[in-house]
């Protein structure tokens, strides 16, 4: 008989590479449910809950592992490390595995490894675990307020420094909690092809819930569906999943027929479709990306909703294009960020950044913003946003950007719903937070180019 | 180390009763340990005789615990149920959903002839009816539910493309 596949191998495997390896924890999970899509739902669904579970609770699990080993997590082996986080994750959080089996299987997962004079250890600390779990004590709010919220909701210090600062305790904390809630899908209704009353009967004949979203009459939020692939109104090209926040980037533009507009990071190509449907049919959308493969796919999606004004192309947007020279009247630039607003979706973003890695991203975007402003006419609208929040990448880069450069910031309020009307949006910007807002985190800032320089 | 070849599925001595042993000889002995080596070197987790063309009733497996050999064995007892995904060395590439006993009692004799008995749960009890099963002819195939799917490929280490810049996916 042949080695039967090892679920918790597979969910090893998967956690090794995005916490050792870089590797980007939606791209793996998804890869691995690929390679094993003969294995029931059930298994499957092992595999993606303990494997986005471990990462999202992963500071806490280690808390928890150092209160019952001598060894501090970050110097222990990385198989070994990453084996006591799944292990503690289905102790803590995954009722339907027995503590048994949790140690048993982690136990003999190490000897396999060829972690043999581990296995003591690996066993002492999780039956400890399993043991006093319920007694460990975790940090005071009142006398560590951040060490509290960062061991409560797996954030690093460093970030949650900054929100309080920015933000103040109370919003941080909310920021945080948010990002482990169970949220619907938001999709955009492709007006075009049917009403949203149809689209909705269409999704409810599915057995599929689903909320009209407060900030955009065609934006729906669905939920209790296994695949999006087999929505009935996917299928016809009906509805488009696409978070608010980007929705709201199109809205902001607000292009005007003919108007011939350039997305210089447009990858997967949701904003510069959304625009593309508001010229109906007319002016032009050019869809920039970097990379090959993405452009392809965005090239791919254009070809099915069988729009005529617009193109995917590769560009690179930090290189000068002198072809496009005061061309545009809108550019889009929905630069690559940290995307701190998007943790909820991508557990793993708030591990793998670094205040160092965050100064090399703000000088890519201003490198961007240095180059694209080029593009827009005199008269012409920049749109700037990031899916990141706090001021460093965005206020900060806006702030720069109007000392060098002729812009005005213009009032956001006439292209958002009275419920997002604020002070800083008269001002020209906004910045979506999530856990206050029905919405990722995002920053989008409206720019027009003066007319003499 | 030796190791033999595996025969695979479509091979007419697959189908075919083994007969019992009765007496150890050191042909026998280096039957066994040959078949452990060829096991081990297949990543298998269970081998018997049939599967390297010998007619014999004899079944190494070693599910990760150590290796066990049985000599002439019978299942006493079953109890339970599982069901799950099953693979066979004779068949390779290829597996299917099984449902077996999920606790079977077991009797044999070992590499001195001396009896024993053994029981086994969930993996062990699955390798034990897989393995009781080549020696009279039958192959998991039999009993799988639904259809037989590839799994080819699942050990190479593909290296995957991973140059997205992500964080702007909104």
């Amino acid at each position: 008989m042949t080695k039967p596949v090892n679920l918790r191998e597979i969910v090893l495997g998967i956690l090794l590479e995005i916490t050792e390896e870089e590797a980007y924890s939606h791209i793996v999970i998804r890869n691995v449910l690929e390679k094993y899509q003969y294995l029931d739902k059930r298994d499957r669904a092992f595999i993606s809950r303990t494997a986005e579970g471990t990462l999202e609770h992963m500071i806490q699990l280690d808390y928890i592992i150092e209160q019952f080993s001598n060894v501090p997590v970050y110097n222990m082996k990385p198989l070994i490390r990453n084996l006591l986080r799944m292990s503690v994750y289905q102790l803590k959080y995954m009722d339907s595995v027995p503590d048994s089996a949790a140690v048993n299987e982690a136990v003999r997962l190490a000897q396999k490894k060829g972690f043999y004079n581990l296995k003591g250890f690996v066993n002492g600390v999780l039956r400890n675990t399993a043991r006093r779990l319920s007694q460990v004590r975790y940090p005071d709010p009142a006398r560590e307020p951040l060490h509290y919220l960062s061991v409560k909701y797996s954030f690093p210090i460093w970030m949650l420094n900054k929100w309080v600062t920015q933000f103040g305790y109370e919003v941080t904390e909310r920021i945080c909690r948010d990002s482990h809630m169970e949220k619907g899908t938001t999709v955009r209704c492709n007006l075009e092809k049917a009403s949203v009353e149809e689209i909705i009967l269409e999704l409810e004949k599915q057995d599929i819930q689903v909320r009209q979203h407060p900030y955009l009459d065609y934006a729906l939020i669905i939920s209790h569906y296994n695949y999006i692939d087999a929505v009935s109104a996917f299928k016809k090209g009906w509805i488009q999943v696409q978070d608010i926040s980007s929705m709201l980037v199109a809205e902001a533009a607000a292009p005007n027929w003919g108007d011939y507009c350039i997305d210089v990071c447009a990858a997967p190509g949701g904003k510069s479709l959304h625009i593309s449907d508001k010229l109906m049919g007319s002016g032009y959308v050019e869809a920039r990306d970097i990379s090959e493969r993405k452009v392809k796919r965005m090239q791919e999606s254009i070809e099915r909703t069988s729009a005529i004004n617009i193109r995917a192309m590769v560009k690179d947007a930090t290189v000068y294009d002198p072809e496009s020279y005061q061309r545009a009247d809108i550019v889009l630039a929905d630069v690559p960020c940290s995307g701190l607003g998007v943790i909820g979706k991508k557990q793993d973003i708030k591990y793998k950044m670094s205040e160092k890695r965050q100064q090399d991203i703000i000088a890519l975007q201003r490198k961007i913003l240095d180059t694209v402003q080029n593009y827009v006419r005199p008269g012409g609208v920049l749109i700037y946003s990031t899916c990141t929040i706090g001021a460093d990448e965005n206020q900060y880069n806006i702030k720069w950007f109007l000392e060098n450069y002729p812009f005005k910031l213009e009032n956001l309020d006439p292209y958002l719903c009275p419920e997002l009307h604020g002070k800083t949006t008269k001002g020209g910007y906004i910045q979506l937070l999530p856990g206050i807002h029905e919405s990722d985190g995002f920053f989008i800032a409206r720019l027009r180019r003066l007319f003499d320089e | 180390m030796a190791l033999r070849k595996i025969r695979i599925m479509g091979d007419e001595i697959l189908t075919k009763v083994c007969r019992p042993v009765d007496r150890m000889t050191p042909r026998t002995q280096t039957l066994i340990e040959d078949m452990l080596d060829t096991m081990y070197d297949a990543n298998g987790v269970g081998l018997a005789a049939p599967q390297v063309g010998i007619l014999k009733r004899i079944v190494v497996i070693d599910i990760g615990e150590g290796p066990l050999v049985m000599v002439n064995p019978e299942i006493i007892e079953r109890e339970g149920e599982q069901t799950g995904q099953e693979g066979c060395l004779s068949l390779p590439g290829q597996a299917g959903v099984v449902t077996r006993p999920n606790y079977v009692k077991a009797r044999a004799f070992d590499l001195q002839m001396q009896p024993f008995e053994v029981e086994g749960e969930g993996l062990l009890a699955r390798a034990i009816c897989h393995e009781l099963d080549h020696l009279n002819g039958i192959m998991y195939v039999r009993f799988v539910e639904g259809e037989l799917f590839d799994v080819s490929g699942e050990e190479e280490d593909e290296e995957e493309e991973i140059d997205e810049k992500e964080g702007n996916e909104a």
